[in-house]
């Protein structure tokens, strides 16, 4: 099962980056800009599927080609796993909120916020939080069964 | 001597383990756009690995294939986390079960290898 464990592991890095780009979305969603200046957009990051055994380098990719031959017999499946390819930035408008008095306010009286939808952030962590859980129960379910593998062999 | 159930939980176990891969793969790429869910056939998977001789059409017949009867989403995955966990959870208890089986019989072919106690 070594193979799961970098599967699962690629995958929770990947959730976990996710939360923090949604954390800094979320963070910046009431930030201002002076007029002219470019309004804070959102970040979204893009995952990609990816053999785990070409994204590392040499000596990784020996160790887990070769652990995985070891470990599936005569199974010619390569190890997968997830990366994240990138983040591309949201298109939306940013928000103009009227307010003559603030300082960042242009020549009619509005204030350019970020363009981050709080409630999109929310639904986007609540989907995020929830592909990790699944990641952790994966993980916990193939340290059971390797508990159990181990078990097996103890002979009394 | 070959020791038949060690033959036959063995390769279970090696198909059980791959589509544990498979699935944890699935469940990790749940959020991936254009990921397509894959599975291993068990049936063909297991005579692959039961037959005594390397056949090329069954390994053939064993790759893993898309799961066909899920829904795509706009992004063109086509994972669905629940049915995953469903068959990560059934895949594990299986594997947990082969094991428990593996271990009686392993702790019976012991028994039936020491030396009578009684002396007879």
């Amino acid at each position: 099962m070594g193979d799961i464990y970098s599967i699962v592991g690629s995958a929770m890095e990947a959730q976990n980056t996710r939360m923090g780009v949604i954390a800094s979305n979320l963070a910046n969603a009431d930030s201002v800009t002076p007029p002219g200046g470019t309004p804070y957009r959102a970040h979204e990051v893009v995952f990609q599927a990816t053999p785990l055994d070409s994204s590392d380098d040499d000596a990784d990719s020996g160790e887990i080609a070769t652990d995985g031959t070891d470990a599936g017999g005569s199974s010619d499946m390569p190890a997968f796993g997830v990366k994240i390819a990138g983040t591309v930035l949201s298109n939306a408008a940013p928000t103009q909120n009227y307010d003559p008095t603030n300082p960042y306010a242009d020549a009619n009286g509005y204030v350019t916020g970020s363009n981050v939808s709080q409630v999109g952030q929310m639904v986007d962590l609540i989907d995020a939080s929830n592909s990790y859980a699944a990641d952790v129960a994966v993980l916990q379910q193939a340290g059971r069964v390797d508990q159990q593998m181990l078990s097996s062999f103890e002979v009394s | 001597m070959q020791v038949g159930f060690l033959n036959f939980y063995g390769s279970f176990l090696d198909v059980a383990q791959q589509r544990a891969a498979l699935v944890a793969n699935n469940i990790a790429n749940a959020d991936t756009p254009g990921f397509r869910a894959q599975d291993i056939p068990f049936d063909a998977a297991m005579s692959a690995e039961l037959s005594p001789s390397p056949d090329p059409d069954a390994i053939a017949a064993a790759a893993p294939e898309y799961r066909a009867d899920d829904t795509v989403a706009l992004d063109g995955n086509d994972v669905s986390p629940d049915n995953e966990r469903l068959e990560a959870a059934q895949n594990g208890e299986r594997m947990i079960g082969a094991a428990t089986f593996l271990h009686q019989s392993t702790a019976d072919l012991v028994t039936a290898l020491r030396p009578n106690p009684s002396g007879i």
